[in-house]
């Protein structure tokens, strides 16, 4: 019988709590059987001489080393300060109750292993287990914050609070995607993912540390440039500019992006990484809009053009400034609403978490890019030949919009409408599972975390895929819809990875580039198979 | 009179121990919102596959609407027969469905004896000895009774079965999980064993919940605490009655909150209501968080500090 890890053992010193040994991954299916003894690749020692790295295989923030005990001993008080504080409500009103009541009332059952792709997929290695880093969040919180905890420690579950404990918790919090399809199966509501985000908070708003992706070049860059592109105003111009060419040439449409524009009806808020890596899908939403005749603007003011909000993952104070710059912007175009594009984590620390933290005028109406093109689609002021998109389609549901938000049916309306072999995954909608870039992770890239994820959180997701297609032969090009720029990010991510566009003939690419495909007028079409037009 | 006054306390306890979990999760600040779909509050046809009613278009123009009826459709099958465990861990939903059943079907019991106990003393001639309806209140009580102490006790045999077989669950329980699946599980087989007897129809505990309305004024002759097993009934029952609330077990009242006020809290701010006067009142708060970039000091409010840009990196 394997001999299991417990929460307790987090604090004992080793050089390596977890390690994936070969063939230990769930199985890939056929072509890709080769890659089923692959297993990350171990750090060489100069990466990690000065840094945290004894938690798993790989290295996600990259914390440096305490040059002595007393540095140890500092980072341990920092850590419990920040613990007390995640109870205060001065400090955690945004999700005090939230937090109390998960961590109150689990029951230990592991009902929400089973739901959870990293745990799954790594062969279930016992730290990637939801309750996991609850539960050592939970020992460390009754036995050095409760009175008498460390009496009542022995009858509840003990663990040993060193500075390994805690580097290797501020490691854990970000092996896990935030997507809460646990939180979904809890019988009694507990949501690790959740206790999760906390920890990431604690570790953030208290003793400064986050990955560098998400804080310095993350929402640091977003608020002092304006974008975590590090893309500043003119630049963001120049490059609508130049999609404002390509989409003439791409499909033989001229399109004017309108830029500013007081009174607008609707400000359109795109992912600026959209505007670098996936311009056809800016150049999509400026085509319909026009054509549908809507009244819109995108903004040039700094954070205007960048609708992400890193903070959401890690931060309630970096992501309380970004949606209140989003929403000052609105304020002063005096646009009607925001309508947020194809970003899910904007679509939902904009819509749903901004909620409560805006008030009086800078409450802008906000609205998914999904409903809005919905309307658009099925208002019938544009003419479609589905015929175009007579190609195999099936849709990724992006955590953030559908189980975060309930926006479920209006992307499938649509679908159905353009694309005539369009295919659900299975499971599908509010069961959906994350793409396995989640939270942070398809931007997160140092050490070797970008082929951890590869590996273990988006393999769920990659089996999920070749599961929808697996009807169709190899040489027919397919379509993975994703509409949220993380996820394709780590679907463009995994398709390059597994080689899966040679084997599979595996695409990927948002929804709005599947309207403009099929629509009426275009001289060309804007999804390629490769070099290959998708039709004519 | 002992047991009297140790049931009361139990009870007293149980009182203040829910009452201060309610009044502290009652007065807690306004959270941002953590919804997380299906909510199952939400209208037809979005309540069937999970959809909100941001699924509108201009969904602020539209009055928040919300069905209580889609709401009890879920919860009853959810709270009597644990349907969600039963669909994404059925091996538990064996074990844990019995356990459950026990303890529902031994708080429906003690109603009912409580029911009886009124009628007897408020003198209904109905219930009185040889009443039209006795027989069939008697009946009801045994059976409510029986059923919920055998499927108690295999429940909570099973329950503590899998914590102690299961590496899984046995690596992450402790004495105090243990403890309580023990205690629950002795007090049903003690239960068993006070009325196996000679006392099919709970005629002993009927008797003691008469004699607790009444500080045991009516003087019957046979009550539970003359023997061994029916006065470690009588203390285990209380006592149970009182640690669960002190416990994660605390989950029976307070899942009500974890789906209410967070899994299921989808109410949307509008201007001019309660909601938008609570965050606006939240932004008060004067954060003392330690890193740079936050920029707290005790004397910036949430608005000042979110209306700011970091000034330091870290």
């Amino acid at each position: 019988m394997k001999t299991l890890l417990k929460p307790s053992d987090i604090a004992n010193a080793s050089e390596c709590l977890c390690h994936i040994e070969s063939g230990e991954l769930s199985p890939l299916p056929s072509p890709y059987e080769d890659f089923n003894q692959t297993t990350l690749l171990p750090l060489k020692p100069e990466k990690t001489k000065n840094i945290e790295s004894s938690l798993d295989d790989t290295v996600a923030i990259g914390l440096p080393r305490p040059a002595g005990i007393e540095e140890e001993e500092a980072l341990v008080a920092q850590f419990l300060s920040g613990l007390k504080r995640l109870f205060e409500k001065k400090n955690n009103w945004t999700f005090l109750q939230p937090l109390m009541l998960s961590m109150e009332h689990c029951a230990r059952c592991h009902t929400c292993s089973d739901a959870c792709p990293v745990y799954e997929m790594s062969g279930r290695k016992e730290i990637y287990r939801p309750i996991f880093r609850s539960e050592v969040l939970r020992r460390i919180y009754r036995k050095y914050l409760k009175p008498g905890g460390k009496i009542t420690a022995r009858l509840t579950g003990d663990i040993d609070l060193n500075w390994t404990t805690i580097a290797r918790l501020a490691e854990l919090s970000y092996r896990c995607t935030l997507c809460r399809r646990c939180a979904t199966v809890c019988p009694i509501g507990v949501d690790n993912g959740l206790i999760n985000h906390e920890i990431r908070k604690l570790f953030s708003q208290e003793m400064g540390i986050a990955p560098k992706e998400l804080h310095e070049k993350g929402t640091v860059q977003h608020l002092r440039v304006g974008s975590t592109t590090g893309m500043k105003p003119p630049a963001a111009r120049d490059s609508m500019e130049f999609i404002q060419e390509e989409m003439e040439e791409i499909t033989g449409y001229k399109v004017d992006i309108p830029w500013d524009v007081k009174g607008a009806d609707i400000l359109l808020i795109h992912n600026a990484g959209e505007i670098l890596s996936w311009p056809e899908n800016v150049g999509a939403f400026a085509i319909i809009f026009q054509v549908a005749g809507i009244s819109w603007t995108l903004s040039s003011e700094e954070v205007g053009y960048d609708g992400v909000n890193y903070g959401l993952w890690y931060d309630d104070v970096q992501l309380a400034r970004v949606a209140i710059r989003h929403a000052e912007i609105a304020r002063r175009l005096r646009v009607k609403k925001i309508v947020v594009g194809e970003c899910g984590h904007a679509h939902k620390a904009l819509t749903v978490i901004a909620d409560r933290l805006l008030s009086g005028s800078l409450n802008i109406p906000r609205e998914s890019a999904m409903v809005t093109l919905e309307n658009i689609v099925m208002s019938g002021k544009l003419k479609f030949d589905p015929g175009k998109n007579n190609f195999p389609v099936t849709l990724h549901d992006p955590c953030n919009v559908v189980r975060a938000m309930g926006i479920v049916e209006p992307q499938r309306r649509i679908l159905r409408k353009i694309a005539p072999q369009f295919r659900e995954m299975t499971p599908h909608g509010v069961e959906n599972y994350c793409c396995g870039g989640g939270s942070g992770f398809a931007i997160m890239s140092g050490y070797n975390f970008a082929e951890w994820r590869n590996l273990v959180s988006s393999r769920k997701k990659f089996l999920q895929i070749l599961e929808a297609f697996r009807d169709e032969p190899r040489e027919v090009p397919k379509y993975v819809c994703a509409p949220c720029s993380n996820c394709k990010g780590a679907i463009r991510d995994i398709i390059d990875y597994y080689h899966a566009g040679e084997r599979s003939n595996l695409y990927y690419g948002g929804l709005v580039e599947l309207v403009v495909n099929a629509l009426d007028g275009m001289k060309k079409p804007i999804v390629r198979f490769g070099d290959k037009p998708s039709w004519g | 009179m002992a047991y009297f006054i140790f049931t009361y306390f139990c009870v007293a306890v149980f009182a203040v121990a829910a009452g201060c979990r309610l009044y502290r999760h009652l007065t807690l600040p306004l959270h941002v919102r953590w919804e997380i779909y299906p909510v199952r509050h939400e209208t037809n046809p979005r309540n069937v596959y999970g959809g909100s009613y941001m699924e509108n278009m201009d969904w602020w123009n539209r009055p928040y609407e919300t069905s209580r009826l889609n709401e009890l459709k879920y919860m009853a099958p959810e709270i009597l027969l644990l349907k969600g465990l039963r669909k994404a861990n059925k091996r538990l939903w064996y074990v844990s469905f019995p356990f459950h059943l026990g303890l529902y079907l031994m708080t429906v019991t003690f109603i009912l004896m409580l029911l009886n106990a009124g009628f007897t003393l408020w003198g209904f001639p109905s219930f009185a000895a040889g009443g039209a309806f006795r027989p069939w209140m008697d009946y009801l009580i045994a059976f409510s009774g029986w059923t919920g102490m055998i499927a108690g006790t295999v429940g909570s045999l099973g329950l503590l079965y899998r914590r102690l077989t299961d590496p899984d669950l046995k690596s992450y329980s402790t004495f105090a999980d243990y403890a309580n699946l023990g205690a629950i599980l002795l007090f049903f087989l003690i239960a068993i064993l006070a009325v196996l007897p000679g006392d099919p129809f709970l005629d002993g505990a009927k008797a003691y919940v008469l004699d607790l309305l009444t500080a045991g004024e009516t003087g019957r002759a046979y009550a539970p605490g003359q023997t061994v097993s029916g006065a470690l009934t009588i203390v285990l029952a209380s006592l149970l009655v009182a640690y669960i609330p002190l416990t994660h077990m605390s989950h029976m009242f307070m899942k009500y909150f974890l789906y209410h006020s967070v899994k299921w809290d989808d109410e949307p701010s509008r201007p001019g209501t309660r909601i938008e006067s609570e965050t606006m009142q939240n932004m008060q708060y004067k954060p003392t968080w330690q890193a740079k970039h936050i920029g707290a000091d005790g004397q910036k409010s949430w608005r000042d500090i979110a209306s700011a840009d970091p000034k330091e990196t870290k």
